[in-house]
């Protein structure tokens, strides 16, 4: 048991739990909460795939690349329903959104029902309908999340009306039923879960007598649906994404009266979360690091007590706050918290857990491993709305490296980000130097300093050093677009103040720490520091940096930027453009 | 008896620039009286002028005029209605003066976690806001909670406000209640405590007086019982839910709203006790009518779209 557990209370009973998907733990009370814990939210970037999904998938792009994108119906199709949609997808109403507007390239638009029209379809239509002529066509495209429905005559033929649904999807035809519970039957997690491997039959809701629950994907807007297991009078809902073609997420729910009655894509990543990286630490040892982290109410993911090879190196890192500045005159622009996703004061919400990856060279040979953290509003990439990545490197000889990242798409293109990172690393004689005159130069008194054109690194590319006590330290060297991560450069804002016991300046989670759109130094920071700074020789000091990235969305110079494409299988996808930006630190070498 | 005699709006009698008195066709409501400041400032009563609390990048309480000629805006705002940061619930009383409170939006920059917990009131004769009452400082919550109040619900007959707060509410602790408050003198007349309200209105029913009220944690809608007096009866009972229903299936009743036909109209929208920017959150109505026979609110078939 890697967790530490200092308050018990019961929100705090998942630390007893593990998060990382081990059943160890024998608590039968709370099941609820050990539901949520056990639950498993799947990689949207996962390369899985089954020769079923294989074989749609190329149906899908032969379809599209035909000159109507649209896969019609097969399934026991009458002669005259196979005609009703046939005289639906060549009216040109009915097509209306079946392309992008701009690109013209086919959405993936899909006929899930043919039924005989009834005589309340045609409310308020003056149309002289005979039973038996009249069909309701329903399609769905699966980029827009869009119903179009279209009344359709064969006789004549025509089509009487067509209407358009936002956010809404029809009723699935069987043969997406059965895709659906193939995918969840198929995937590995579910027969985990379930502790054998499932058959399709098995997929069943007794109380229902269906074998789908109804479910909602709402922050991917996708088509999704619950093929749903029982055991032991459990039920293991298995969502399952049919716009991607796979396993969203598993979770478990009682079958009685307790606990929410539809698991939904936003439920079981919040529920998740917050029972697995917002109630509790989670500990990594890795590389010869040893460090925690958890997602914090409103500064972001904060790594706690990091060591290398055994000696401390910070007390902790987070990211307080992104102010965005859209214009220089009229402050427009938001200042956002990133965070928990429910209980917190985040703008922009943790929406997957944190991901440890292996850090490797272009060569592939492995340098260490990355914390990485996303947050995203639901909305992204659209307009207005946010995607923040948080990303920390721990090397094998002892570097570490703090940024972030946004990646769009905001509300235009003349927008600033600057984020706000506090670094409170470990000393308690602590000094700060900055390199100039081709000298360590230690400062005395709490300050700020900008990075520029005309600021003096050492040859290795170093802009401060950080001596830690007993010879030990790092030297610092900001982005200057030599990382290798797309960042073009910090032009950082570093502060530097003095921790104070008993005096909270943000070892505990901050508020809003200021305003979006200050273009100078007043980003925060230096309200520990005005209007007495106070002497930071060999002391314990916090350090803040402030990068400001400026978003660009010109053709081959996009940065902080995001677009949305239609892919081959006529669904969209967001091309990223990040703007990385945070300091290295170096050890020094004794 | 049939019909649900309702009356009194949800969160926000004005909002987004539209004034909704004009829906609201009830006896009681005729109560709310236009403020006379509003109308020296040249903003006379009727549908083309209105408080607001939403307009993006204005801060606080706005008055806003739509010209009848050309369809432009113009908008007054006192010197005093930024004070209390950004706000959101505004309800007039049958004297007009208009009630309001705090709400922060995006970030807490305006709007202290801390002072979250009051009401404002702008004096209707001379437009000027003021703090009207604190319903205490909430308890410290860890960054958890940025909210207080949720809702004002104006009860003309008694000249009663009635306050929904989550102030001091953590995820673990459900802090929250209604208030009854005597809407002249700020004083608390009742309190009903332990849970988490949003959304609130009030309607007759079964010759009964009801303040229903949407739960911030749970899509579920309750009511509990006022006496003759104001005061809270017995306990909060389950009226129905927003669970499962519409594109979301876990919407938060925002705003309730009855009317004459018996039906109950909720505004549902994503809620979750964070800070996401209110301009991302799509709403939807749901409609509920009143079933004498078995006396349940059944979803409206076509309506409340699952």
């Amino acid at each position: 048991m890697n967790v530490k557990l200092t308050v018990l209370s019961l929100f705090a009973i998942p630390a007893l739990v593990s998060c990382l998907g081990k059943n160890e733990s024998k608590i039968t009370a709370l099941n609820e909460i050990k539901d949520v814990v056990d639950s498993k939210i799947l990689p949207p970037d996962s390369l899985r795939t089954f020769p079923f999904v294989t074989e749609r998938v190329n149906r899908i792009e032969a379809v599209l690349r035909g000159g109507t994108p649209v896969l019609l119906l097969t399934d026991s199709v009458s002669d005259v329903q196979q005609k009703a949609q046939q005289v639906a997808v060549t009216d040109p109403r009915f097509m209306k959104n079946s392309k992008d507007s701009v690109s013209g390239k086919p959405y993936r638009n899909e006929i899930f029902g043919i039924y005989p029209a009834r005589e309340s379809d045609f409310t308020g239509i003056p149309y002289n309908w005979k039973g038996g002529n009249c069909f309701r066509v329903e399609m769905y495209n699966y980029a827009l999340n869009l119903t179009t429905v279209a009344l359709v005559d064969i006789i004549k033929p025509l089509v009487i009306s067509v209407n358009h649904f936002e956010q809404s999807q029809p009723d699935l035809p069987p043969h997406l039923k059965d895709l659906a519970i193939q995918i969840a039957t198929a995937s590995p997690e579910v027969a985990e879960a379930l502790g054998y491997p499932p058959q399709n039959n098995q997929a069943l809701m007794a109380a229902t007598k269906t074998s789908l629950n109804r479910t909602r994907c709402e922050r991917s807007r996708h088509l999704c649906v619950a093929p749903t297991f029982l055991k032991d009078g459990k039920a293991l809902w298995a969502i399952v994404d049919l716009t991607e073609h796979r396993l969203a997420g598993i979770r478990w729910t009682g079958t009685g009266t307790t606990g929410p009655s539809v698991i939904t894509e936003r439920r079981l990543q919040n529920d998740k979360m917050t029972a697995c990286f917002c109630e509790q630490e989670t500990a990594v040892e890795k590389d010869g690091w040893k460090l925690k982290y958890m997602l914090t109410a409103s500064d972001g993911l904060r790594i706690s007590d990091v060591f290398f090879n055994n000696r401390q190196v910070l007390y902790s890192a987070k990211l307080v706050d992104w102010h965005v500045s859209y214009s220089n005159t009229d402050g427009f622009g938001y200042s956002d918290a990133v965070g928990c996703p429910e209980f917190s004061h985040a703008a922009v919400i943790a929406n997957e857990p944190p991901a440890l990856r292996t850090l490797k060279n272009d060569a592939g040979a492995v340098l260490g491993f990355v914390l990485e953290q996303s947050f995203a509003s639901e909305g992204w990439p659209g307009p207005c709305n946010y995607n923040y990545k948080q990303r920390y490197e721990f090397y094998t000889d002892g570097k570490f490296r703090v940024s972030c990242a946004s990646l769009g798409r905001g509300c235009g293109n003349n927008g600033t980000y600057r984020p706000v990172m506090r670094i409170a690393p470990v000393g308690d004689q602590a000094n700060f130097a900055e390199w100039n005159n081709n000298a360590w130069q230690n400062w005395s008194t709490e300050k700020w300093q900008l990075q520029g054109a005309q600021t003096a690194y050492t040859p290795e590319g170093y802009q401060y050093k950080l001596e830690t006590g007993g010879g030990n330290g790092f030297y610092i060297e900001p982005g200057k677009g030599q990382f290798n991560d797309g960042g073009r450069g910090d032009d950082a804002y570093v502060f530097v103040t003095r921790w104070n016991a008993g005096k909270e300046e943000g070892d505990a989670d901050l508020v809003t720490i200021g305003p979006c759109c200050n273009n100078d130094y007043h980003q925060g920071p230096e309200k520990f520091i005005e209007p007495s700074p106070e002497n930071i020789a060999g002391s314990r000091i916090v350090i803040w940096y402030v990068p400001q990235m400026k978003n660009d969305n010109a053709k081959g110079r996009e940065y902080c930027w995001a677009e949305s494409f239609v892919n081959s299988t006529g669904t969209k996808e967001a091309k990223v453009y990040p703007c990385y930006a945070g300091p290295m630190f170096i050890p020094v070498k004794k | 008896m049939n019909k649900a005699y309702c009356f009194l709006f949800g969160i926000v009698f004005v909002c987004c620039g539209q004034k909704q008195a004009e829906e609201t066709e009830f006896l009681s409501n005729e109560c709310r009286k236009w403020p006379a400041f509003a109308t020296k400032a040249g903003f006379p009563a009727g549908p083309n002028s209105a408080f607001s609390t939403s307009e993006k990048k204005k801060m606080g309480l706005l008055l806003i005029g739509i010209s009848n000629d050309t369809g432009g805006r113009k908008m007054y705002q006192h010197p005093s209605w930024t004070t209390g940061g950004w706000l959101a619930p505004i309800q007039l009383d049958n004297y007009g003066n208009l009630f309001t409170a705090p709400a922060p939006v995006v970030n807490v920059l305006k709007n202290a976690p801390d002072s979250q917990n009051v009401i404002y009131k702008v004096d209707g004769a001379t437009g000027e806001m003021r703090l009207f009452t604190s319903l205490g400082e909430p308890a410290k919550t860890e960054n958890q909670n940025p909210y207080g109040i949720m809702s004002l619900c104006y009860l003309c007959e008694s000249d009663l406000l009635y306050v929904a707060t989550v102030a001091g509410s953590t995820r673990t602790k459900e802090a929250g209640g209604l208030y009854c408050i005597d809407a002249a003198t700020g004083k608390i007349k009742d309190k009903l405590m332990g849970f988490d309200p949003f959304g609130t209105g009030i309607c007759y029913i079964e010759g009964k007086r009801k303040i229903y009220f949407g739960k911030a944690r749970t899509s579920e809608i309750f009511s509990v019982e006022l006496t003759a007096s104001g005061k809270f009866s017995g306990k909060p009972q389950l009226v129905v839910s927003l669970d499962g229903l519409g594109p979301r299936g876990d919407d938060k009743a925002k705003k309730i709203r009855f009317t004459t036909k018996g039906e109950m109209i909720v505004e549902g929208y994503e809620f979750n006790f964070n800070l996401i920017a209110p301009a991302e959150k799509q709403t939807t109505n749901y409609y509920f009518r009143y079933n004498a026979n078995n006396e349940k609110w059944n979803a409206i078939d076509g309506k409340a779209i699952r």
